[in-house]
């Protein structure tokens, strides 16, 4: 689907902190990962702003390893406080769903 | 201090450049205007925060992967850039806050 | 520029020096550019002109990295330096033209990598 860009802002940060809640990993392929999610147009730019501003806000734990070829990556995993922030997406995510849902369906 | 210290032939800064022109044409052309961009900003966290080098270690891995640097940061590189620095104070700021007289930044 | 001497005798004149001292490693029509900035800039400086050294800094950088690219000082800067100050100091003019430096940034890019491209 196209166009997503504006409806995404808001929560691909949540994505990339669910993604890197599953197993450590890197920003391309976590980009990979969207992709295959099938958010085609969020490209490795995004994410890695998205990246930099988890780590200021220290939600993230970052390792830098040698890669097989290329500069050596930085590797994310989330600490206690990323955790506790990916939690807080979810109910968000979760209380905006349901209240859309809900407006769809034309209950009140 | 300030960003004479990165400018003026200081080992560092050279070293930094050395990387940048190390970097595929495309690639050093996005990241030089994206430094003149930066420079106009100015982010006071610019002259010794990561931002710079961090830039270069995403395009080194963008290379590595064999993607031409719009496929990595999308066609608004101003966007792309804004995002890096949204929660950074700059020097404008700085000033304003300066006359506007707040506190700690009086002079004797 | 009268303000500029009035700063003799105080800390900042250390930190002044060091300004000139790069500014005179400029090729001609960016040292032109700089004293119209310092210019521009006076009327934005509190008593001592301390708040200002940061953002002359920055300007001066800016310029320093833009010669060492080859770039000519008109390309970098347009016709209107007051602007361009103004805008370096914030406040209400500085939101247009923090747009009109994006839309220079993506023109840029887009000019050169086409170049490239040939």
């Amino acid at each position: 689907m196209d166009d997503l860009t504006e409806m995404l802002k808001g929560t691909l940060e949540g994505c990339v902190l669910q993604i890197i809640g599953s197993e450590e990993t890197y920003g391309y392929a976590i980009t990979r990962r969207l992709h295959e999610l099938g958010f085609a147009d969020v490209v490795e730019g995004t994410v890695y702003t998205i990246l930099l501003r988890l780590e200021r806000n220290g939600l993230v734990q970052v390792t830098k390893r040698p890669s097989g070829l290329g500069p050596p990556r930085k590797f994310y995993a989330l600490n206690d406080a990323g955790r506790e922030e990916l939690a807080t997406f979810w109910a968000k995510w979760e209380y905006v769903r349901s209240r859309i849902d809900q407006l769809k369906e034309g209950g009140r | 201090m300030g960003i004479q210290d990165i400018i003026e032939g200081k080992k560092q800064w050279r070293a930094h450049m050395a990387r940048v022109k190390a970097l595929p044409p495309d690639y050093q052309i996005v990241y030089k205007e994206m430094q003149r961009y930066f420079f106009k900003v100015g982010p006071i966290d610019l002259p010794d925060g990561p931002l710079l080098p961090g830039i270069v270690d995403f395009f080194e891995e963008g290379v590595a992967a064999g993607k031409g640097v719009l496929e990595i940061i999308g066609d608004d590189v101003a966007a792309f850039c804004d995002d890096l620095i949204k929660d950074s104070r700059t020097y404008a700021d700085v000033y304003q806050e300066s006359i506007s007289g707040k506190p700690g930044t009086t002079e004797k | 520029m009268n303000f500029w001497e009035t700063l003799t005798g105080s800390d900042l004149t250390r930190e002044w020096k060091a300004f000139e001292v790069r500014a005179g490693a400029l090729p001609a029509d960016y040292r032109a550019a700089w004293e119209e900035i310092k210019g521009r800039l006076f009327p934005y400086s509190d008593f001592t002109g301390r708040n200002l050294m940061p953002i002359l800094d920055s300007a001066l950088g800016l310029l320093e990295e833009t010669a060492a690219d080859g770039q000519s000082v008109h390309e970098v800067l347009g016709d209107d330096i007051a602007g361009f100050c103004a805008a370096l100091a914030g406040g209400e003019r500085s939101r247009t033209y923090r747009d009109r430096w994006r839309e220079q940034l993506n023109r840029n890019v887009a000019r050169k990598l086409g170049r490239l491209g040939g």
